[in-house]
């Protein structure tokens, strides 16, 4: 079974961004979405998450899974500590435990009383990516959550989500325009073109993503050929 | 940082020493406690005030129609601002009433409410109009100004719309809420001695600010004076204190 986005149209006023669309999402590993910036992949992923609606079309399989997203920003409530920020989407009357264990696997366990205002960019981020996980979801929307991050933020950001990913494999869908980002976490590349959107291109990484290197020759011949297809 | 804080608290002083010197002066060339007494005697008249047999009675009454105005404009200012925040059509039904309150002069209010209520009620039901517009108009700009980002994470995580207003909405206005209530406070001590003049309840500070003037007593009325901002700006204290325990995210 998998989620199955089928023939949708979505326009902004004369701006046509989806029509006749359709793409297959598989479950339990990282889809990674590469398009350029303002194709509509923050689009889709609203669409995905219900919080905007096609003009037409159906998703499949969406109904029934729980979501959870990881924004461009960290969207951290800045009255709440760390450990409030988790807690508060969660049902459970006591979800300390849940909490800690997530914290901990993004290495934040010694900041979890801190409030907001006392984190730097990517360690709210990593708050963030804990939220995702910590929340009982079937798939988690990544809206390029490294993009406003340096380069040395991202390496130790995307480490931190490959490992609490590796321990908890849910379904992803990770949007970015980033290549490298694209090749070193996703499993399913699916290359987007500009709107209305279509897909140029679909392949498959196999392996483990914790064991990627950009530098390995199979890696940048990839990079080569994808690069020139998003011309 | 300290340097500067240091460096104007001397300016103030001086300001202040210069507005004595000031007083002092015209209060020589008049040479009449009848139009202005000395700042000496002036201050004399004030401590001995603190020591009248219904001091307390007097500044308690005052006091207690302040709280109980600022309550009943702090609940339904919040209440009503937080609604309006959030339904811009209850907004628009509510904005000409705040306008017509905020714009209608204090003494109008009193006038009519003379007419209406009992002389107790009337500096009470003149702080709650005054303060009311204050606070509510804060609440309405503090949920305006609400991240919609971070709502809109909230319900994707499904968050029940109870639960939305209790932790993100309140939390994020309660800046605007303390800044209300403190230009409120403001303006409310004002109006409820006004209220105290005109209505002449038995206790009250303006009871006796007025006793004071049909009698000429000028160095009591600007004691009585000097009492008012005194407990004006023990208020703005508190409240700032308040909202120092409160806002302890930032």
């Amino acid at each position: 079974m998998s989620l199955k986005i089928s023939n949708i149209n979505k326009s902004f006023h004369d701006f046509t961004i989806y029509s006749d669309f359709s793409l297959e999402i598989p479950e339990h590993t990282i889809s990674c979405i590469l398009g350029p910036s303002g194709c509509g992949k923050t689009t889709l992923l609203n669409m995905m998450s219900k919080t905007i609606h096609p003009d037409s079309g159906h998703f499949y399989g969406f109904d029934e899974k729980i979501i959870s997203y990881i924004f461009q920003e960290p969207r951290l409530l800045p009255w709440k500590t760390v450990r409030e920020n988790i807690s508060f989407i969660l049902k459970d009357k006591e979800p300390g435990k849940i909490v800690d264990k997530y914290l901990q696997l993004v290495e934040l366990e010694n900041f979890a009383d801190f409030y907001p205002a006392k984190l730097s960019g990517g360690m709210k981020q990593r708050v963030a990516i804990a939220r995702a996980f910590a929340y009982p979801s079937d798939i988690i929307l990544m809206d390029e959550p490294l993009k406003t991050l340096d380069f040395k933020l991202k390496q130790n950001l995307m480490k931190s989500f490959r490992k609490i990913w590796q321990f908890d494999k849910r379904t992803v869908v990770f949007v970015t325009h980033d290549i490298d980002e694209a090749l070193l976490l996703g499993n399913d590349i699916f290359v987007f073109s500009k709107a209305p959107v279509q897909i140029i291109e679909q392949f498959k990484i196999n392996g483990s993503s914790t064991e990627r290197s950009l530098e390995s020759t199979e890696m940048a011949e990839l990079k080569k050929q994808v690069l020139k297809i998003m011309e | 940082m300290k340097k500067i804080f240091q460096k104007n608290r001397i300016i103030t002083t001086i300001s202040i020493l210069i507005l004595l010197t000031i007083w002092k002066i015209v209060s020589i060339i008049y040479h009449s406690e009848l139009i202005l007494p000395s700042p000496e005697l002036t201050f004399l008249t004030t401590i001995k005030l603190f020591t009248t047999k219904d001091f307390i009675y007097i500044i308690g009454s005052t006091i207690f129609r302040g709280i109980i105005g600022f309550i009943l404009s702090f609940l339904l200012g919040v209440l009503l601002g937080i609604f309006a925040g959030i339904n811009s059509s209850f907004h628009a039904f509510l904005k000409p009433i705040l306008v017509t309150i905020r714009s209608t002069p204090v003494i109008s209010l009193i006038l009519l409410a003379l007419i209406w209520f009992k002389v107790d009620m009337v500096p009470v039901f003149i702080a709650f109009l005054t303060m009311f517009p204050f606070i509510c108009t804060n609440v309405i700009d503090g949920i305006r100004n609400v991240d919609h980002d971070l709502v809109e994470m909230a319900r994707i995580y499904k968050i029940s719309q109870i639960k939305i207003v209790k932790e993100v909405y309140l939390p994020a206005i309660t800046p605007f809420i303390f800044s209300g209530a403190s230009s409120a406070m403001g303006f409310g001590w004002r109006a409820i001695i006004i209220g105290e003049v005109l209505s002449q309840p038995r206790y009250g500070i303006g009871t006796f600010m007025q006793t004071a003037q049909t009698y000429l007593l000028v160095n009591q009325v600007i004691a009585w004076t000097i009492v008012a901002v005194l407990i004006s700006y023990l208020f703005e204290i508190i409240i700032r204190k308040i909202e120092q325990r409160i806002v302890i995210w930032k």
